[in-house]
């Protein structure tokens, strides 16, 4: 445990801080010809130290050399709309390398809030379904969505009349290069990277016949039962199609307009699909309100616990074996807050 | 024998969590049942992200197996049966009478 400070040490501190009490104190001392040891009262106020502050070392005079006259004076004043990256050397800077020495350490953009207005007015206001925003933006989904509850959490609470960090947001903004989603702007990043699986790693000799139509939903299969070709795995699939109209000659129009109808209805089909799960889960899942609590009910099966009622997965305590918390070498800090 | 339906008492001391165990009338509470039901965790809780929310207590049950325990005359002791009641297997027990607030007793 940490030393106490003693009552009434904050009168001693009061006094230490003027600086010529202190000096008396110490004459006094002297004076009356006491041992040099000083009294626990005066060796509390000579916690703080008189002493001139250290010259500065050669590297920190170099420093401010560079800060007020060399390259980093430029840094000053910053240009509106661009980044305060250092310059790299003798050449002039990068707007993307903020590390001068490590030129392959590149910055991406972050998306600006007008970027994520447009996204949120996209999908909120008129509609459009979340693929099509993605693939239209060149936003990946994930993220598409994380903007979107963002942004629906900021105008709760600008209804609320929450006081909100505007201008932190703004200096974050200026300083780190954004991208604003217009409409004739370059995509914002690569929408329909795939998860490389390990078992697609390795090779496979499978002997076929060679009349056979070998497809890449084949090639899919002989890595794995549960492994999906690259159609059926990418984020927006319906692009697939899309470009597949455009070759075949159908007009851009009619290519967007089939494109949106898709993305629609594997939207609606995944909506009714999360319906119709929430709908068991809450046919088991009965809630009763009494005056004090709720009682949240759970379905569950007794079969999980195995048939020599011990399996790990089984409801309840479990008997016969020991506790999690008493089995030495169990981590107990939890790993997530819910 | 007389196969009841009632709780078992797991947890640590001052904090409770039970078992809803289906089991032979003398047995011993810690003991072994024919089965576990399901589990009632007697400490209310809050959500984490609604604070307002009333305090709510969480119940696992089979539903199925209960049923069919209660089918075959397992008997619920009453804690047991006010669950049951709860998750519509029994009948609630209604009381005689209408229930009497304590009085307060100054001090």
């Amino acid at each position: 445990m940490p030393p106490r400070l003693p009552t009434g040490c904050s009168a001693q501190l009061v006094n230490c801080l003027d600086r010529s009490s202190l000096c008396t104190t110490q004459r006094a001392a002297t004076a009356a010809g006491r041992p040099s040891w000083p009294s626990p009262a005066t060796q509390q106020s000579s916690a703080f130290s008189t002493t001139a502050p250290r010259d500065l070392t050669i590297n920190q005079r170099r420093f401010w050399k560079w800060a007020r006259k060399g390259l980093g004076k430029t840094l000053r004043s910053p240009k509106p709309g661009q980044t305060n990256y250092m310059p790299s050397g003798s050449n002039s800077s990068r707007a993307d390398v903020p590390f001068p020495t490590n030129p392959a350490f590149r910055s991406s953009p972050v998306l600006s809030d007008e970027a994520r207005e447009r996204i949120w007015e996209n999908v909120m206001k008129k509609g459009l379904p979340l693929k099509a925003v993605s693939a239209r933006h060149g936003v990946d989904m994930r993220r598409v969505a994380a903007v979107i509850r963002l942004k629906e959490l900021e105008k709760a609470w600008e209804a609320q009349g929450k006081p909100m960090a505007i201008p932190y947001s703004k200096a974050v903004l200026s300083m780190v290069p954004t991208h604003d989603c217009a409409p004739d702007s370059p995509p914002f990043e690569a929408i329909n990277e795939m998860h490389v699986h390990s078992y697609t790693q390795q090779q496979i000799f499978l002997p076929t016949s060679e009349s056979r139509h070998f497809t890449r939903a084949d090639a899919a299969k002989a890595f794995g039962e549960k492994i999906l070709p690259p159609e059926k795995k990418m984020w927006v699939p319906e692009l697939l199609q899309l470009e597949k109209d455009i070759a075949s000659g159908v007009g851009i129009q009619e290519a967007r307009s089939r494109f949106l109808q898709a993305t629609a209805k594997s939207e609606l089909e995944m909506a009714e699909k999360h319906a119709k799960k929430d709908a068991i889960a809450n046919e088991e899942n009965v809630r009763v309100n009494t005056d004090r609590f709720q009682f949240r009910f759970e379905g569950i099966s007794v079969d999980s616990s195995g048939k020599t009622g011990r399996h790990i997965r089984g409801v309840g305590w479990r008997y016969g074996v020991p506790h999690n918390d008493r089995k030495p070498g169990a981590v107990k800090i939890p790993t997530k807050v819910e | 024998m007389v196969v009841k339906i009632r709780l078992a008492r797991f947890g640590r001391s001052n904090s409770p969590f039970y078992n809803i165990v289906v089991t032979h009338a003398r047995t011993a509470r810690g003991s072994r049942p024919l089965e576990v039901l399901g589990t009632y965790d007697p400490v209310p809780k809050k959500d984490t992200y609604d604070p307002d929310s009333k305090p709510h207590k969480d119940i696992k049950l089979d539903v199925t197996r209960a049923k069919y325990w209660i089918g075959v005359g397992a008997q619920p002791t009453d804690t047991a049966h006010r669950i049951l009641a709860m998750a519509g297997i029994m009948k609630p027990k209604v009381r005689q009478g209408t229930p009497v607030t304590p009085i307060r007793m100054a001090h």
